[in-house]
């Protein structure tokens, strides 16, 4: 049997074992499953926008960028150390040199395990079936009804609706918490981890709000872990590390990075340039801001969090510059995010994540699901290593727990496309070819009936023909997902919790960062 | 006013409108060399330039950076004018104190406001980043504007934004407060008890403007 025809026996045989698996009174399987996609190619297939010349161009340039013009970092210890290292105090300006910046890439690990609460859903990256892991948004105050599709503030309890979404959703290895309000700002990060980390056992990714945050954060996740060695060794967290554009990084995040190195938790080293404002209108200036910023990241783990792993993460924003808004889906902000993801992954080599989900739009409509396919697609094909924003909406200011099965629905099709199909004599059904009569037909040829359960199989996606559609009360993929997100909920909601001893524990570690970062507050 | 003046007045206007800050500065020099007084070339020329490039920068034909340069070719102008006007204070719109709230270190939003708004003639106090309500407080009453616009990108300053307009008001500021930045909404804005929200630039622009125009904006009493 050649590989392909293997890989569909495969993909039939888990089929079967899922099906044994449905629930009595011919229910669907929980979580609901795609008919897994054909074979893995060993080289994931690459849509460039830049050509390798032009990469080199843009590496080279950011290289130079940090030797001769440099960040500012705002954190005087780490200033210290990374002179010590040799980089270049110039006024209030850092340079590092070109040694360094290339030193801090060959150290920076090429494989990260980024792992579940449950080892179940551990996710090595690069994958080894050379496609991407999906992240929810993260950072939304603003909160879609499943139901009703009102609008309204994000608040702590819908915490647990996104993480048993997520949890139900295949594609999504990755969960962030929101900005939740009703519980006080300043700690509304440690607020939302808390109940996250309680209620997914999927990876978990953090983000600090402020600089005393970090440490509150971490020791949540180590009880979570198992303690910090356990935490060391399983990273079931991983934090965002963001620069303060252009060309800055604040002591918050400075301090992130050291702390992270500690506990080897892994870094997602993110810049988010905005094309006119922060950064340069053009496109290729605002990627070179993105790659210096980033490569800046990488130089301060490499003195200050040595081993520690680095995710390249560039969110490329655009401007309307008629009003002055931020823009996440322009076409020229999905283009750079493409760019961006070519120039770190292949030029620079690094493990890369950026938005694969998102749009301008405040709602789930036609806007908010052409902008993502087309970004999914092309970060996709660029070689992003995880797709972020799923369910977001709004330039990432609004969660919707719909999109986000749309959007895994969207993970699962393009995971299709990069698992492009050899090109053999089976695949090309020679034989069958060779043979076929006038009139024929191949519908029930053994080779047929080998692959017939391969094809992709959408699940909110509607094939209805009209009648079945009218019949239906014209439902829709919309309607669809909303099942499926109710059924999401119901079945995963407070999936494998930590051990009651842990949740007290994470609740006074909660008590305490409110006692501590609140005092004094203005 | 002779049909030669008029024209060269058009020219200046036109020159305004190319963004040619040089040409501005060049035919202003002329027109004092000719004996034209600056507040006609004020007047006629340079603000009713910018009332057109905002009212077309409202309506969304013209776009950031081109009310901006705009703004600069007025101002090489005034800056041609500023020794024929001593004496003579130029009257701007309105006066606005601006600055992005306590926490909050993002400024391209405020910065972008600051500069639109001046573009649009009122003259702005930009208190910068990170302001305490306190330091809203005493701006307020050292330069007594008619508006106070509060910047916040971050959902974590919005406590502070809400802080700072309690502290005006208690200070007894009775002028119009604008707010604005992601994360801000109409709801919230009336939550606080800011006088307006704006969603981008040519909205702030479009209510500092009603609000002078209804006489909502008063400096401190």
């Amino acid at each position: 049997m050649s590989q392909s025809a293997e890989d569909a026996a495969r993909a039939r045989l888990s089929r079967r074992e899922r099906l044994r698996g449905a629930p009595a009174g011919g229910g669907q399987a929980s979580p609901p499953s795609h008919a897994p996609a054909d074979a893995s190619p060993a080289v994931r297939p690459h849509f460039a926008f830049l050509s390798k010349d032009r990469v080199g161009v843009l590496r080279e340039r950011a290289i130079l960028l940090l030797a001769e013009h440099g960040v500012v970092v705002n954190h005087a210890a780490a200033v210290g150390r990374l002179k010590e290292a040799g980089a270049r105090l110039e006024g209030n300006r850092l340079c590092f040199p070109p040694g360094l910046t290339e030193a801090a890439l060959s150290a920076l690990p090429n494989a990260v395990t980024l792992c579940g609460r449950s080892p179940a859903f551990d996710i090595t990256l690069p994958r080894p079936d050379n496609t991407f892991t999906m992240r929810t948004g993260t950072g939304a105050h603003g909160f879609i009804e499943a139901e009703t599709g009102a609008y309204r503030k994000l608040v702590l309890d819908d915490v647990a609706t996104i993480a048993a979404v997520a949890n139900g959703l295949e594609r999504v290895g990755i969960v962030a918490h929101p900005f939740v309000t009703g519980v006080p700002e300043l700690t509304a990060d440690i607020h939302g981890v808390a109940a996250l980390i309680a209620s997914t056992p999927k990876h978990v990714w953090l983000q600090p709000y402020g600089e005393e945050n970090t440490e509150y954060l971490l020791r949540i996740a180590a009880v979570a872990a198992g303690g910090e060695a356990a935490l060391r060794a399983r990273p079931i967290v991983s934090c965002i590390v963001t620069s303060f554009t252009p060309l800055e990084f604040k002591s918050m995040d400075v301090e992130a990075i050291i702390q992270c190195g500690r506990l080897r938790v892994p870094i997602h080293a993110c810049s988010l340039p905005t094309a006119g404002g922060t950064a340069p209108v053009t496109m290729p200036g605002v990627i070179l801001m993105a790659a210096a910023e980033i490569l800046s990241m990488a130089v301060m783990t490499h003195v200050l969090a040595p081993g520690t792993p680095v995710i390249a993460t560039p969110l490329i924003f655009g401007l309307d510059l008629r009003t002055g808004r931020s823009l996440q889906a322009s076409v020229e902000a999905l283009q750079g995010a493409a760019i961006a993801v070519q120039l770190m992954k292949h030029g620079f080599g690094m493990i890369t994540h950026t938005y694969g989900s998102g749009s301008d739009t405040p709602d789930v409509d036609g806007q908010s699901q052409a902008e993502r396919a087309l970004l999914g697609q092309i970060v996709g094909l660029a070689g992003a290593d995880i797709l972020g924003g799923a369910g977001q909406l709004e330039c990432a200011t609004a969660f919707s727990p719909v999109q986000a099965v749309l959007d895994d629905e969207y993970g699962a099709m393009l995971q299709h496309f990069l698992r492009t199909p050899a090109v053999d004599d089976e695949t090309l059904a020679w034989q069958d070819m060779r043979t076929v009569k006038h009139g024929g037909n191949f519908l029930a040829t053994p080779h047929t009936l080998l692959h017939c359960r391969a094809n992709f199989e959408p699940l909110a996606f509607q094939r209805l023909g009209r009648e079945a559609y009218e019949a239906a009360g014209h439902r829709t993929a919309l309607d669809r997902a909303r099942e499926i997100c109710r059924r999401l909920v119901d079945e995963h909601a407070a999936s494998s919790p930590p051990d009651a001893v842990s949740l007290r524990e994470i609740e006074s570690i909660v008590k305490a960062a409110d006692a501590q970062i609140l005092k004094g507050q203005i | 006013m002779s049909n030669e003046l008029e024209e060269r007045l058009d020219a200046i206007f036109q020159a305004v409108r190319d963004f040619a800050q040089d040409r501005v500065a060049e035919l202003v020099r002329h027109e004092l060399a000719l004996g034209t007084d600056a507040e006609t070339v004020i007047n006629d020329a340079l603000i009713a330039a910018m009332e057109e490039v905002g009212d077309e920068f409202a309506a969304g034909r013209l776009f950031v950076p081109e009310m901006l340069m705009a703004a600069n070719a007025m101002k090489a102008g005034l800056e041609v004018l500023r020794p024929s006007l001593a004496g003579h204070a130029i009257r701007p719109v309105g006066k606005l104190v601006i600055g992005s709230v306590y926490r909050d270190m993002h400024d391209i939003g405020k910065n972008l406001v600051a500069m639109i708004m001046e573009g649009a003639g009122f003259e702005v106090v930009d208190l910068g980043i990170n302001v305490l309500p306190d330091d809203f407080v005493a701006a307020v009453r050292a330069h007594r504007p008619d508006l106070v616009g509060l910047s916040a990108l971050l959902t974590t300053t919005l406590p502070s934004m809400r802080q700072t307009v309690e502290a005006l008001r208690r200070a007894g500021f009775n002028g119009g407060i604008l707010v604005g930045g992601a994360p801000v909404n109409q709801a919230f804005a009336s939550a606080i008890g800011a006088t307006g929200y704006a969603p981008d630039a040519p909205a702030a622009v479009a209510l500092a403007r009603r609000l002078m125009q209804e006489g909502r904006a008063a400096p401190l009493g």
